[in-house]
């Protein structure tokens, strides 16, 4: 077990000399999503906003949730990152088959490549939810450093949970049907456009028991209602902690053997 | 100095039922080819048994063998690719390799930035491969082909681009599967003058091929493969006087 977390961890050095490879195979990623496409990736934003916009128009009067377009817009930027990256990642070593069968490369270059995408296209959305978030009404407060303290906490794990994943998804490939549809309903299950209350009921267990409640709440709360959630740090932490040991176990172990799995 | 040394080197692997909920009754083709053996869960697959051999600065040597024989999956090996389960490789000198054009290219990109990514995954830098980007593309002979993405190349359009980003790189070791077949006439000659080149300045190339009079052409030792061991290793000579 040791030997597989050293040979991990061994993967992702070796990818972080070879930075060059996964930075420009990110940037062409990118390239090739809006290639033909008049607007590029600003695409990325606009469907950001007009997914927000929808939410906010659509939801705004049946939630009385105050500031509803801030809670909105962080938290579903925050969701669709994670969506995006769990959606991915599961496919991400069959995807990558040409290189793997073709090339030395270690495995982590092309959990490298994904995370640089995603970030390259968060990137995009981040700067709708910033508009909106300035625009909407809050005095800007020093507590907001929070959120970012929360993004990078969601983008340092992000690499274990593509490997995890991606790993995942070499040897069970009915997993990428199970995780769009996991997504999917997700959504719902989510508080994104909705809150979580002391009720009792099942909305306040769903609100308890989806581990993606915290990821948003870290980066939300700051901004939305000036807290700093310490409580919500306390789940996402370990989460991280958990993420990363587990992701470099299974690199270590599959590093070698994923070739013939593909 | 530029060496290959492979001692007793075996690669086998466990036949995996793919994890899925489809009802899946033959094992996972997906690995190199080789002998099948055992039985039920435990099946597994021989691709290299006992394979030895030695090579030093300037041999060319040709894999021969039928379909499945372990030619690819040897190149693989020493490649770095697959890792072997038993046996030695100890390998002095820089190794590149070509295999089949829809491994380690990225088809959507243009034969320009192929070139820099073949040259960055070999751990070149982006200013070297800045440097050496006319060179290359003007031994493929491209022409205007060199912007447009790799996807609408013919094989042997890719193959040219390939052959040349490997052999201007200068590769103390080339391996080579199948690749100079790809290509006109004229760009094989071409091909073979870079390989000669290659191999007089202290290189090895390891070519895989079922073209006897291609092997006979640009080999000076054979290494015939069957069911993935080796059936004879020696100069070509012998190899093609015994036949």
């Amino acid at each position: 077990m040791i030997s597989w977390l050293l040979a991990g961890i061994a993967d992702f050095r070796a990818a972080i000399d070879k930075r060059n490879v996964w930075l420009a195979l990110a940037i062409e990623d990118i390239g090739d999503q809006h290639r033909h496409t008049y607007l590029g990736p600003l695409w990325l934003l606009i469907n950001y906003l007009a997914f927000t916009g929808t939410f906010v128009i659509i939801f705004g009067r049946s939630f009385p949730i105050p500031n509803f377009a801030i809670y909105v817009a962080v938290g579903l930027f925050v969701w669709l990152y994670i969506s995006e990256v769990i959606t991915l990642s599961i496919s991400l070593f069959a995807r990558e088959e040409g290189f793997i069968k073709g090339t030395t490369l270690p495995l982590a270059v092309y959990v490298m490549r994904l995370t640089m995408q995603s970030l390259i296209r968060a990137g995009y959305a981040a700067s709708g939810c910033v508009v909106i978030v300035l625009f909407a009404g809050n005095p800007i407060e020093a507590v907001w450093l929070w959120s970012l303290v929360a993004l990078l906490l969601i983008f340092a794990v992000t690499p274990a949970a593509i490997t995890l994943l991606a790993v995942a998804g070499a040897y069970f490939p009915d997993l990428q049907f199970v995780v769009a549809n996991v997504m999917r309903v997700g959504m719902f299950l989510t508080p994104i456009f909705w809150i979580g209350d002391n009720s009792g009921g099942m909305r306040q267990a769903i609100y308890q028991w989806n581990p993606f409640t915290y990821f948003l709440e870290i980066v939300r709360a700051p901004v939305y209602a000036g807290a700093i959630p310490l409580d919500a740090y306390a789940v996402a932490l370990p989460i991280c902690i958990v993420t990363w040991i587990a992701a470099l176990m299974s690199l270590g172990f599959s590093r070698h053997r994923l070739v013939f799995v593909l | 100095m530029v060496s290959i040394d492979v001692d007793n080197l075996g690669l086998v692997y466990g036949v995996r039922r793919k994890l899925t909920l489809k009802r899946n009754r033959l094992p996972s083709a997906a690995g190199p080819g080789g002998r099948i053996g055992g039985s039920g869960r435990n099946r597994y697959v021989t691709a290299l048994d006992g394979v030895s051999f030695s090579l030093k600065a300037g041999d060319r040597l040709g894999l021969v063998g039928s379909n499945g024989a372990g030619k690819t999956t040897l190149l693989k090996v020493l490649y770095g690719i697959y890792r072997p389960t038993s046996g030695s490789i100890s390998i002095n000198g820089r190794v590149d390799a070509l295999f089949n054009v829809s491994l380690g290219f990225r088809r959507e990109a243009t034969g320009r930035r192929n070139i820099l990514l073949r040259g960055l995954i070999n751990g070149r830098s982006r200013r070297e491969m800045e440097a050496r980007m006319e060179e290359i593309i003007a031994f493929s002979e491209l022409g205007d082909f060199i912007d447009m993405p790799m996807s609408a190349y013919s094989q042997g359009m890719a193959a040219r681009l390939a052959f040349s980003v490997a052999t201007t790189l200068e590769p103390e070791i080339l391996l080579m599967d199948e690749w100079i077949g790809a290509g006109d006439a004229r760009f094989q000659q071409k091909a073979r003058e870079r390989m000669n080149e290659l191999t007089a300045t202290a290189g090895i190339v390891v070519l895989a091929s079922h073209n006897e009079q291609l092997i006979s052409r640009v080999c000076n030792k054979i290494l015939a493969l069957e069911g993935g061991s080796v059936s004879y290793f020696g100069s070509k000579n012998s190899y093609f006087d015994t036949k």
